[in-house]
């Protein structure tokens, strides 16, 4: 694809209480339209990646509402698939960009979450699930918690083993100054956290955050642009249960084979890749749906040296998510990394990155692919 | 979120899956609960193949600590879902029990 992404930016993630969303989406937007050195009046159409404004904070109508924040009287679309919205409205920026109808866009991934009760962020979320779901009384780690049990099963993978992906994750985060938490842990303190959901307990879940990111994408490229090799999407039931497997998520296997198929490579040639592990379950489940790892194996690799790094960001477990930002997030991040920006967390000689995002427990799944401009 | 009008519409639906056997295929206990289920907490989930070859999520009423393995048989059973809302409407769902 001949489409760049020309300037990104990321917002701090965690508990803001002291920051409105309309402060966030200024920082994450003008910090994007400043890396890419765009004036703003040149920006085309706004792409916004939200999902819980509507059933937390009342406010609907996003595409206005940041357009008008933001100075501008231009096209603007409030996108929602859940904790994928992020990943979708990229990818709605870049095939409007690719239609030939705007040279330059904006794609806005952004939630405040931490202003809410936990359980009516827990209420919220499980719009993204089933009718039969939400009657059962299930939440998202349960979900997950669900496809943990029959995956550990299957293959005879630990709860310490899943552990490793938070523990590794907690240290990438801790080289992320964006990131919610600085503090590497130990699978130890892993084993000993709550339980939330069996076998899921409190330091397997990612937490719930406030944070916006954004991203320019544009026809020309600059000294500095990445570009974008793919971007597909795929989706599958709304409910886990209708699902024939439980130890894979077939949406994230198809939006890869197409990502793979578009960007002309295979899963060998990734250096690096940012996967939606909202959930230590979820990031073991995305190494092998994306090609890294035969099915079964993924556990015994986290955390060793490996072909590629995942999650540097820190993921969604270390670096925070708030959900219409994590999409976004992984895509600005692999934009630091493949300029050779990432600072103490740069993967060394990175040149493709591939980022996946996943929503609801799999119903929704969004793979990019970016490379460094030759 | 529960309207009357709603609860009233799924009321066939709950009663055409009364009474189906099946076995657990999955299960997890829900600790932190959705609003509405704080009562009930901690609760257990689980997949269920149904004998008529449909798989639900439901959650599991009426059991000791043996039931939750791989391959318990249950049974589909009415229940009271949430705790009754503003507008004082009980809504009532399908769970399982152990058989």
């Amino acid at each position: 694809m001949n489409i760049y992404v020309t300037g990104a930016a990321t917002t701090k993630f965690g508990e803001l209480w002291g920051v409105s969303p309309r402060t966030l989406a200024r920082q994450a937007a003008f910090g994007a339209l400043k890396d890419a050195s765009v004036e703003a009046e040149r920006v085309e159409a706004l792409f916004v990646g939200n999902m819980l404004s509507g059933m937390l904070g009342g406010q609907e109508h996003l595409g206005a509402f940041f357009a008008e924040e933001l100075g501008l009287s231009i096209p603007a679309f409030k996108i929602e698939g859940a904790c994928a919205s992020g990943g979708l409205a990229v990818h709605n920026a870049a095939f409007s960009v690719l239609s030939g109808q705007y040279e330059t866009v904006l794609v806005l991934g952004i939630e405040k979450m931490t202003d809410h009760k936990p359980e009516d962020v827990a209420t919220a979320l499980m719009g993204a699930g089933s009718e039969e779901e939400r009657s059962a009384g299930a939440t998202f780690p349960g979900l997950y918690a669900l496809l943990a049990r029959v995956y550990m099963k299957e293959y005879g993978t630990t709860q310490e083993q899943l552990a490793a992906v938070a523990v590794k994750n907690h240290y990438h985060a801790s080289l992320n100054p964006n990131a919610q938490f600085c503090n590497p842990i130990t699978v130890e303190q892993v084993m000993k956290s709550s339980k939330i959901a069996d076998p899921l307990k409190l330091l397997d879940c990612s937490p719930i955050s406030d944070g916006a990111a954004a991203i320019v994408i544009s026809k020309k490229k600059k000294g500095n642009s990445v570009q974008i090799m793919a971007s597909a999407v795929a989706t599958d039931t709304l409910g886990l249960a209708q699902r024939k497997s439980m130890t894979e998520l077939k949406a994230t296997q198809e939006a890869a084979k197409k990502a793979y198929e578009q960007a002309k490579i295979s899963p060998r040639d990734v250096h690096l890749a940012e996967v939606h592990d909202c959930f230590t379950i979820a990031e073991i489940l995305a190494m092998e749906d994306l090609g890294f790892y035969k099915k079964g194996s993924a556990a015994g690799a986290v955390g060793k040296k490996n072909h590629l790094v995942i999650n540097p960001s820190g993921g969604l477990k270390g670096c925070g998510h708030p959900v219409g930002a994590t999409g976004v997030k992984q895509i600005a991040e692999l934009v630091e990394q493949l300029r050779g920006n990432a600072g103490a967390r740069q993967v060394k000689g990175a040149k493709i990155g591939l980022a996946q995002n996943v929503g609801g427990s799999g119903a929704t799944a969004v793979v990019h692919i970016l490379c460094k401009v030759r | 979120m529960q309207s009357p009008v709603k609860i009233w519409r799924n009321q066939k639906k709950i009663q055409s899956l009364i009474g189906i056997t099946g076995k657990i295929i999955s299960w997890t206990i829900v600790r932190v609960p959705p609003g509405g289920f704080g009562d009930q907490a901690p609760y257990p989930v689980a997949v269920i193949a149904l004998k008529n070859g449909e798989k639900i999520t439901a959650q599991v009423v009426d059991f000791d600590e043996k039931h939750l393995i791989f391959g318990q048989e249950v049974v589909t059973v009415v229940r009271r879902v949430t705790q009754p809302n503003t507008e004082g409407i009980i809504p009532y769902g399908i769970k399982v029990k152990p058989l």
